[in-house]
C-alpha cells in the first residue's frame, strides 16, 4: 500500500481516530505515525474534529477504588518501580541463554505419560540468577477441557517456610500488574490447573514470577511478599 | 457550557496538567476529580465492561501523570488530548484477540444504544459545544451517521456494525468512509465561513 497518497493518509487517519482501523492495520498505522510527524498532525486534526462527540455521552463517575489504586501507585514518588514494572528484569533473557538451553533439554527431553507437547516455557531464575524452576504449558487449544501448567523444580531452592505459600504470577503484556495464577502447594514438580479465563491470556504473558505470600495467598490480589523467582516467557 | 466557561475550564485543565508534570499530586487529584467521570464514560461505552473500563482508566491516568509534560507539545485542547489517550488505550485493549468475544453485555449495550440514539448529537447541539459538528452530523445520511456513531461512540468494528445493522460489510465500510468525507467537508466549510 502506498502511504504517501494524501487521500489515503487522510482516510486511514480518520478511520484510526474513528476506531474502525483494527488489528494489524491499526498496529501498522501506529508504527507509521511514530516516524511521521505530518501523519500525526493529520490524526490530531481528526481527533479535534471528533473529540467533542466522545465527550457528549453521559458522565459516569468511576468507583472510589480506581482513585485509591491510583493514589497508592503515586504515593511516595519518586518511588522505586515495583519489580514487575522494571524492564531490566526482562532484559536478562539473552544472558541466560546457555542455562536456558540446558534447562530446555531437561524439560523437553522428559516425556512422561501421553501429554501434549509444551508450547511455551518460562525458566524462572532465583534471586541469584540461577535457573530454579520452570513453568511450561501446552497449546491451550489442545487442552481446552482442562487447561494446566506444568511446574518443574530444577535445582535447589529455598524451602517453603511454614505458614507461607508460593504464589505464581503472570505478568500480562503491556503495563498491566501481575495476575495470580494460583498457589503452589508443595515445592516439588506439580501440575497446576488453570482457570479458563487465565488460559485465554497466558500466551500473551511477558513473564512468570513467584512470590512468598501468607497462607491462602496474597490478601490484596497483588503480590505482597518478596519475589523469589522470575523468568520471561518463551515460545518452544 | 457557554464558550467563556469552556475556555476557562480548558485553561484550568492545562494548568493542572502542567502542575502534574511537576509532580504536584494535589493538582493531579483535582485533574482526576474533574475529568474522570467524563473519561470513564468514554471507556465504559467502548469496552462495555466495568472491570475492563476501571483497569484501562487507571492505566490511562498513570500514563497522563507520566506524560503530562508532553501535553504542551500536543497543541490540542487538554480534554481532547486526554480523551484520545483513553480512546486509544480502549481500542488497543479490544485489539487483543481474546477480548473480542462479547456476549450478553454487548447486546445490552446495543439495546441501550437504541434508546439514546439521538442523544449524543442532540446533547452536542444543546450544549452549544461543537455546534458545527452536531450540525454536520445532522446533515449526513441517516445510515452514514448511525455507522459513524456506532463506531466512534460505542467502539464497534466494521463487522460488528454490519451485523448490528444487518447490512453487508462492504456497504458499511462505504457508509463510514463517505460519512467521514462529508463530515470533513462540512466542518471545513463551517470553519471558513
Amino acid at each position: 500500500m502506498k502511504y504517501d497518497d494524501p487521500q489515503l493518509r487522510d482516510k486511514l487517519a480518520a478511520e484510526y481516530v474513528l476506531g474502525t482501523l483494527r488489528g494489524q492495520a491499526r498496529a501498522r498505522f501506529q508504527s507509521l505515525m511514530r516516524y511521521d510527524g505530518a501523519l500525526r498532525s493529520v490524526v490530531k486534526d481528526w481527533e479535534s474534529r471528533l473529540a467533542p462527540l466522545a465527550r457528549a455521552g453521559t458522565d459516569i463517575a468511576p468507583p472510589e477504588r480506581v482513585w485509591q489504586a491510583l493514589s497508592e501507585r503515586l504515593a511516595g514518588e519518586p518511588r522505586r518501580p515495583r519489580w514487575w514494572e522494571s524492564l531490566a528484569l526482562w532484559r536478562g533473557l539473552a544472558a541466560t541463554g546457555a542455562a536456558f538451553a540446558l534447562v530446555l533439554a531437561i524439560v523437553t527431553g522428559v516425556s512422561p505419560e501421553a501429554e501434549p507437547p509444551m508450547a511455551m516455557i518460562a525458566v524462572m531464575n532465583d534471586t541469584q540468577g540461577r535457573p530454579a524452576m520452570t513453568v511450561s504449558w501446552p497449546s491451550m487449544q489442545a487442552v481446552r477441557d482442562r487447561p494446566f501448567l506444568r511446574i518443574r523444580v530444577i535445582q535447589e531452592h529455598p524451602v517453603m517456610a511454614p505458614g507461607t505459600e508460593w504464589e505464581l504470577w503472570m505478568l500480562p503484556s503491556g503495563e498491566g500488574s501481575p495476575v495470580s495464577l494460583g498457589l503452589i502447594t508443595t515445592d516439588v514438580d506439580q501440575v497446576m490447573e488453570l482457570k479458563p479465563e487465565l488460559a485465554a491470556r497466558i500466551d500473551g504473558a511477558r513473564g512468570i514470577a513467584m512470590t512468598v505470600e501468607p497462607k491462602g495467598g496474597s490478601p490484596t490480589g497483588k503480590p505482597t511478599g518478596p519475589m523469589v523467582m522470575k523468568g520471561p516467557c518463551v515460545k518452544l | 457550557m457557554s464558550e467563556p466557561a469552556r475556555d476557562a475550564q480548558a485553561a484550568r485543565l492545562a494548568e493542572l496538567l502542567s502542575q502534574s508534570a511537576l509532580r504536584n499530586q494535589r493538582a493531579f487529584s483535582e485533574l482526576y476529580a474533574v475529568t474522570a467521570p467524563k473519561l470513564f464514560g468514554v471507556a465504559l461505552r467502548i469496552l462495555r465492561r466495568q472491570d475492563w473500563a476501571e483497569e484501562v482508566l487507571q492505566e490511562c491516568y498513570i500514563s497522563i501523570w507520566n506524560h503530562a509534560g508532553e501535553y504542551v507539545a500536543a497543541r490540542s485542547a487538554p480534554l481532547t488530548w486526554m480523551t484520545s489517550i483513553v480512546r486509544n488505550r480502549c481500542l488497543d485493549w479490544l485489539r487483543r484477540p481474546q477480548q473480542e468475544a462479547t456476549g450478553d453485555e454487548y447486546e445490552i449495550a446495543l439495546d441501550a444504544w437504541r434508546d439514546e440514539s439521538p442523544g449524543p448529537v442532540e446533547r452536542l447541539a444543546a450544549a452549544g459545544d461543537a455546534a458545527a459538528l452536531a450540525r454536520c452530523l445532522g446533515m449526513l445520511e441517516g445510515r452514514q451517521r448511525q455507522s459513524i456513531m456506532l463506531a466512534f461512540f460505542h467502539g464497534l468494528s466494521h463487522s460488528e456494525i454490519a451485523s448490528h445493522m444487518k447490512e453487508p460489510l462492504g456497504t458499511v465500510k462505504t457508509w463510514v468512509r463517505r460519512g467521514l468525507e462529508r463530515l470533513k467537508g462540512c466542518l471545513q466549510q463551517a470553519e471558513s465561513s
